[in-house]
């Protein structure tokens, strides 16, 4: 059907499970704040002057025969199309609010982004799935010095990249590695974590949504500090506080099946009956059933869905994919009924390809 | 059930908290729960917004100079925002401001990052280019001197000459190596 469609184009670089640790970490991603020379900061600047600016960066990068990147103003695009490359991680909420002015460039199979005119003149983006720290770096740092050479960057010797918060300047770099920890979640052993974490300069917190909350127990560990540190020194710290954190969830993981077993297969199974066969499903109900099904494929209790289920419903079952799937606005209880929709459809795919579901008609 | 804070209206509301303590569960009815603004900022619990941190900060520290210091604050030349407004936004309003603020910086990104204050990551190849151009002609120009008082002439031409060679190269680089050129 047309949603299968719909959800193959949609699928997008990071959310393929790829890359080390893909059982726990999603997905990584690079983001390079820079600012041009001679231009006000987007807070301050004209709309003159920021036209001038969508046009030297897209001229840079587009100039010049084949580059693979489209350029896309935020004042071409619908609200919901606005929204669903919020949804997807390819833009900021911020960039997305910056109608009049903001706009992105896409590479083609869209693991590079590069906003313009959000906070910073320039956002290069970079996300890979996966643990994949050292390439996305790379990747970002090759586009960086692509536009480097041909746009007057605001650089000091002392400070390093000028940028508009001075929470960024410095390397103007965020490195965040998005994990799936359900286990330190349910062993409530995150709460210590967190605190922890942040006194090593790191920050861990929801990868969706506000606030403390992690719906589908998806979280975001990233650098905090861009000053005093070289990219690479970041860059080692955050891998070595992830992959402790790893380790951690990991051991949960085993503690839990070792010794409840039955209670987490319980937990897992219920969850996927929830999906499969809900007819009206709010989204946190649905992370969390996200969530549990994909433990219970990691852990191997549940053998025939795939395991990119987590990564791509929690994309996909958002407010902007759905209203768009459906072609219009939706009332609250119409979402619930075609998040409930979707992801039946999607699991029935696995009863398509593999063993006949014996309920489904 | 009834609110646990008025012990009147019925519970609508089961508000679940995460404080260093552990999670703690309060059932109350939706005036209380209002009304007692857990909903808002808790800040054990958000990690204190940048411009919280900052005006905390200048109220904390500078509240009796203040109004004397307002007077003296640096302005932007180029966008106008004063030091003051710097600390009440958190947010720079153009590239020269860092240049503006640069002896009061230190401060505030120290506070910030952990103690550092000075950038130690990449720097751009066309601004290290011109950092070792620059090191170069005033290496050659030492030299030059040098030449001129041991009256070695010709040396001194030749040196001269490839100062000019140096100075066009930069003149020619790719636009300015960056913003602390101080040119």
């Amino acid at each position: 059907m047309g949603n299968n469609e719909y959800m193959q184009n949609a699928v997008t670089g990071w959310m393929v499970p790829h890359g080390e640790h893909s059982d726990i970490v999603m997905s990584t991603r690079i983001r390079l704040a820079r600012n041009l020379r001679g231009f006000r900061f987007p807070i301050a600047f004209s709309d003159e002057q920021a036209e001038e600016i969508g046009k030297l960066v897209s001229d840079a990068l587009l100039n010049g025969g084949k580059t693979g990147y489209a350029y896309t103003r935020m004042s071409d695009l619908k609200a919901l199309g606005r929204q669903t490359l919020v949804e997807k991680h390819l833009i900021s909420p911020q960039l997305a609010d910056a109608v009049h002015y903001g706009a992105v460039l896409l590479s083609e199979d869209e693991t590079v982004s590069i906003m313009v005119n959000e906070e910073d003149h320039l956002r290069i983006q970079c996300i890979y799935p996966g643990l994949q720290l050292e390439n996305a770096y790379r990747k970002a740092d090759e586009t960086d010095n692509l536009l480097e050479s041909r746009l007057p960057y605001a650089f000091d010797e002392e400070f390093g990249y000028l940028t508009s918060c001075p929470s960024n300047t410095g390397t103007g770099m965020r490195a965040s590695v998005m994990v799936h920890l359900p286990a330190l979640t349910m062993t409530k052993q995150i709460n210590r974590i967190i605190p922890a974490v942040s006194r090593l300069g790191m920050v861990v917190r929801g990868s969706y949504g506000e606030g403390s909350e992690a719906p589908g127990n998806v979280y975001q560990v990233s650098n905090q500090l861009t000053l005093g540190k070289s990219e690479k020194e970041i860059l080692a710290e955050l891998a070595n506080i992830v992959s402790r954190i790893i380790v951690h969830e990991r051991k949960s993981r085993e503690l839990l099946l070792g010794r409840s077993r039955l209670s987490l297969e319980n937990r897992v199974f219920r969850a996927l009956g929830t999906l499969s066969y809900a007819r009206l499903l709010p989204s946190a109900e649905a992370a969390r059933c996200l969530s549990d099904v994909r433990l219970g494929i990691d852990l191997g209790l549940i053998e025939d869905v795939d395991m990119n289920i987590l990564n791509e419903l929690m994309v996909f079952m958002q407010s902007g994919f759905l209203q768009n799937f459906e072609g219009g606005e939706l009332t609250a209880e119409e979402l619930d009924s075609s998040r409930a929709k979707l992801i039946r459809e999607r699991l029935r795919q696995r009863a398509a390809d593999g063993e006949p579901h014996p309920d489904e008609p | 059930m009834l609110c646990e804070n008025c012990k009147e209206r019925p519970v609508s509301v089961i508000l679940k908290q995460e404080t260093p303590g552990g999670p703690v569960e309060r059932n109350l009815c939706d005036q209380c729960a209002f009304n007692l603004q857990t909903f808002s900022v808790n800040p054990n619990q958000e990690p204190m917004s940048i411009q919280q941190f900052l005006s905390q900060w200048l109220t904390g520290e500078a509240v009796q100079p203040q109004a004397l210091e307002a007077q003296v604050m640096p302005e932007c030349p180029e966008c106008g925002l004063t030091f003051h407004r710097f600390l009440e936004i958190g947010k720079f309003g153009c590239p020269v401001c860092y240049e503006t603020f640069r002896e009061r910086l230190p401060r505030v990104f120290g506070k910030l990052h952990n103690g550092s204050t000075v950038h130690r990551g990449k720097i751009p190849a066309s601004f290290n280019e011109k950092m070792a151009i620059k090191k170069q002609i005033e290496f050659l120009r030492i030299s030059m001197q040098d030449a001129i008082q041991t009256e070695r002439f010709e040396q001194a031409a030749v040196l001269r000459d490839e100062i000019k060679e140096w100075k066009r190269k930069l003149s020619a680089g790719p636009e300015e190596g960056g913003a602390a050129d101080g040119e």
